[in-house]
């Protein structure tokens, strides 16, 4: 196995692990928790909040666990960074709005706002791009053996 | 080689709650039937300004929809936290009202008149807007002497270390047929808070 396999399998199971933890973390809260997190940043009308409180935490699980499984790893990986670059541009919206904002992004209780959460969402959307740009190289052995006879 | 699929934790345990008996708050805290299928429990510090919200935006709304209808039965739990200087003071003037039968009147002050007394401490001259004269000497009476006038607050914060409180205001709905505890971080809007009262009473 070669030096970039390796890289890109550690990156593709630390990339899955975030959003195992992030979905798990935010199902086995009631949803309001969460929708309330949303609530806090201004920016979805009251009336979508539940529903997206409620499918999203299922969503960034089912993602993880593709990742992880390596089936259909490109468009999963694709999907991640997607939804990585959304959530950074809202965190960026809100600290520049000076918003208070509780981010729930791995459940209640995170700490606020800030320079180190801003860098740590930033690390988590590199990673993400970084999967995402070797998956469809062809460094995953499902990318190569499924996806590309596809 | 292929990723290995990891045995996930046990996703059997979605749901945090946990079942605990908790210490019963004064009569005057409670509203609402005791055969009430729901509890919602309310954490709040007097010179949080969240709670001062929660209570004129939502609380009324609960009061008028789902206590007064015999659905949830409310609580009032005090949690003054360290960093606000006045919020055990004024948790101690409620409290003393509520010996008086004139709880929910002096909450209502001491939210309202929030920016003022958070200022300059002057709590007993907003509650003295208020409350008759006589009742707030008695007050002023149960405040300076009462040495037990702190015993439902520190019952109070002992529960809500207990529940793991981190912030005020925090909201811990109790299923009141299994004892189950759910705790919600933070100043509920009243849709989101109706819309899950809602779910949990059609669940029965």
């Amino acid at each position: 196995m070669k030096l970039k396999q390796v890289l890109f399998l550690i990156g593709q199971v630390i990339l899955a692990g975030i959003f195992i933890v992030a979905g798990y973390a935010k199902i086995r809260e009631p949803w309001p928790q969460f929708a309330l997190s949303l609530y806090s940043f201004k920016l979805l009308p009251e009336s979508s909040l539940e529903p997206i409180a409620r499918t999203l935490p299922w969503c960034e699980l089912a993602l993880g666990i593709a990742i992880l499984s390596g089936i259909l790893l490109r468009w999963s990986a694709l999907i991640a960074s997607v939804l990585l670059t959304v959530f950074f541009a809202v965190l960026i919206r809100s600290y520049a709005m000076g918003l208070e904002v509780d981010c729930g992004c791995f459940g209640s209780g995170e700490t606020s706002l800030g320079p180190l959460r801003l860098a740590e969402e930033a690390a988590m959307l590199a990673l993400a791009v970084a999967v995402t740009v070797a998956a469809f190289r062809g460094y995953g052995f499902r990318s190569r053996t499924l996806e590309s006879h596809a | 080689m292929r990723p290995i699929l990891f045995l996930l934790p046990a996703l059997a345990l979605f749901a945090q709650t946990h079942k605990a008996a908790s210490p019963a708050a004064a009569n005057f805290k409670v509203a609402g039937s005791p055969t009430a299928p729901l509890t919602l429990e309310v954490y709040a510090d007097y010179e949080c300004p969240h709670c001062m919200h929660f209570y004129q935006d939502v609380v009324p709304l609960v009061i008028d929809q789902y206590v007064k209808t015999g659905k949830v039965r409310l609580v009032h739990r005090d949690f003054p936290l360290q960093g606000h200087q006045y919020a055990r003071i004024a948790a101690k003037y409620a409290n003393a009202a509520g010996q008086l039968g004139m709880y929910d009147v002096v909450v209502n002050q001491i939210f309202k008149t929030q920016g003022e007394w958070s200022q300059n401490g002057n709590i007993d001259g907003e509650v003295a807007k208020v409350v008759p004269p006589g009742t707030m000497q008695k007050i002023r009476e149960l405040v300076k002497s009462d040495t037990h006038l702190d015993d439902t607050v520190n019952a109070d914060m002992a529960q809500g270390t207990s529940d793991r409180l981190n912030q005020t205001p925090t909201l811990v709905i109790v299923n009141n047929k299994t004892g189950n505890r759910q705790k919600i971080d933070g100043p509920l809007p009243f849709g989101i808070l109706k819309s899950y009262l809602d779910q949990l009473l059609a669940k029965g």
